[in-house]
């Protein structure tokens, strides 16, 4: 693949680095900008895939309020995001749940499981 | 109903219940928490995105998860908590009148109060923004209640003005959820949030945002129809023939957050006008003896780690207040803002304890510069400043003990 350039914000901490970086579609052929090694990473993930952590709500009943948070127990593909939305909607908890249960296993063969973020009591 | 206790906590968020746990550890026996909504944990419980106590508890954590974490923590110290509890009334000399369906009308008298309110969001009426007066015009925090807790999605096709750190998140959420936000509009040249939320949230999911435009008009009758944008001048002006009309039928406002000091007023706190919070020296004591205070009724910090330690610094103090172990001077100098610095928390020092001082620059500087704090003389170098990521920096008790004229604070270019 052909050499190209582009321009990432690394996210790793706060102080968002803006980053240079040449590349070959898939590896970091040089890169400047970059405070420290974590952005080496940072910008090698960026390339291949973008992973983050999804955090959403889900449906939920016999408690207080109609929906838990919940999200990704470990970073999933981006550009997963729309397709675990919509595996998602078609869930319905039942109260009570605590925090940390899993609420689908291995979603989407991600090897991530999707987990609650509260306790929810069964009212 | 009256009674009696060692600490009174007015609210618990993450720096309340902080604070609330702080004061069991440092001692004081009978501690009493007051939250007027029926559940503990204040905003964190709406607020389910990660990134929370990355410093505390090197963890990364949702806002509901930090908030169990405290909870859980505070249910192993016995301190007494009252929730649906309204607090109405606040005097100088610590009795707090306050409103509840279990325990009806309460007067408590506490050797210690905790003021732990949080922050409000700004609204229309605080920016102005002409127009009509139609449904559909939300706070970015109440559109985030909407979603997180109630379930609605407050609209389809979406406008948002202002780049603070909420309306990022919401910007984000609201796409996972299928709504189309159409752009985020601010008027100032850089944006209010943090970078990677603009990373993270916008350029994630293809969201515009434009800096130096800001909503000059909404329209529509029942419902927001549309509203116009313009570009501003380096005044703050509508450019002339910038004007563009959006079709949309909600508007999120992420405009700001004011510390909520109704009750402080009416204790006689002495309120600082560029935090719009308590005036407090180093142990997070306000003018009024014996009356603490923390987290973003305090002055609106950036991240909830600083919040919990402002909690957990105002819940030991009001603990040894409460139990006399304070020394009586009440001596103090005056903490001022220098070159490029807009705010400073705490504004005084009060000879008790090592000074961490949060400092917001007024300008941005995408340079390492030098903090400058004199007296005593100390120079603290840091990558850069930036309006919306507070600088934190710690002097030790001993290089302060014998200042006599105000410390004076300045950002400089290294």
């Amino acid at each position: 693949m052909a050499v190209e350039k582009r321009h990432f914000v690394c996210v790793v901490c706060p102080v968002g680095c803006e980053i240079d970086v040449v590349h070959d579609g898939s590896k970091i052929i040089s890169m400047e900008g970059n405070r420290c090694e974590k952005s080496v990473e940072f910008v090698s993930q960026e390339l291949i895939e973008p992973m983050r952590v999804l955090t959403t709500t889900v449906r939920i009943q016999g408690s207080k309020w109609p929906v838990i948070p919940v999200r990704t127990d470990k970073a999933v593909p981006k550009r997963l995001f729309p397709r675990i939305m919509k595996r998602l909607r078609r869930i319905k908890l039942q109260a009570p749940v605590d925090m940390l249960d899993v609420v689908v296993k291995d979603v989407l063969r991600t090897g991530a499981h999707i987990i609650a973020t509260r306790t929810m009591q069964r009212e | 109903m009256t009674i009696e206790v060692d600490v009174a906590v007015i609210g618990s968020g993450p720096a309340g219940l902080t604070a609330a746990i702080h004061a069991h550890k440092s001692g004081a026996r009978k501690v009493l928490l007051l939250e007027r909504e029926e559940e503990l944990g204040g905003i964190l419980k709406q607020c389910i995105h990660n990134g929370f106590g990355l410093e505390q508890f090197k963890q990364d954590y949702t806002g509901p998860e930090y908030a169990e974490r405290l909870v859980k923590e505070l249910e192993k110290t016995g301190v007494q908590c009252f929730l649906n509890t309204l607090v109405t009334d606040l005097s100088s000399d610590r009795v707090i009148t306050a409103l509840s369906p279990e325990h009806g009308a309460l007067e408590i008298r506490a050797r210690s109060i905790i003021l732990a309110m949080g922050c409000r969001e700004r609204t229309r009426p605080s920016i102005g923004i002409p127009g009509t007066r139609p449904a559909g015009i939300f706070t970015a925090g109440v559109a985030q209640r909407f979603v997180n807790i109630d379930g609605y999605l407050p609209g389809k096709r979406i406008v948002i003005l202002g780049s603070g750190d909420i309306g990022l998140i919401m910007a984000r959420r609201l796409t996972l959820e299928g709504a189309r936000v159409i752009g985020v509009y601010e008027i100032m040249s850089y944006p209010g949030g943090l970078k990677r939320n603009i990373v993270q949230c916008l350029n994630d999911f293809e969201i515009p945002l434009h800096l130096s435009h800001t909503v000059a008009e909404i329209r529509g009758r029942e419902r927001v129809e549309g509203v116009v944008i313009s570009k501003v001048d380096s005044n703050l002006r509508p450019v002339e023939g910038s004007q563009r009309s959006i079709e949309c039928d909600a508007l999120l406002l992420s405009v700001g957050l004011i510390p909520e000091n109704e009750l402080s007023k009416k204790a006689g706190v002495e309120l600082s006008g560029t935090t719009k919070g308590p005036v407090t020296t180093e142990t997070m004591e306000t003018s009024a003896p014996g009356i603490f205070t923390c987290g973003n009724v305090s002055t609106v910090f950036d991240l909830v780690d600083y919040v919990a330690q402002t909690g957990a610094v105002a819940g030991t103090c009001a603990a040894r207040h409460a139990l006399g172990q304070v020394s009586k001077s009440k001596k103090s100098v005056d903490i001022v803002a220098g070159e490029n610095v807009r705010l400073l928390f705490p504004q005084r020092y009060g000879f008790q304890d090592d000074l961490v001082l949060f400092i917001r620059a007024a300008e941005p500087v995408e340079k390492p510069v030098t903090i400058e704090i004199t007296p005593p003389g100390s120079k603290i170098n840091r990558l850069y400043a930036r309006p919306n990521e507070m600088l934190r920096v710690k002097i030790a008790k001993g290089k302060l003990a014998e200042i006599r004229q105000p410390i004076r604070v300045s950002i400089r270019e290294k």
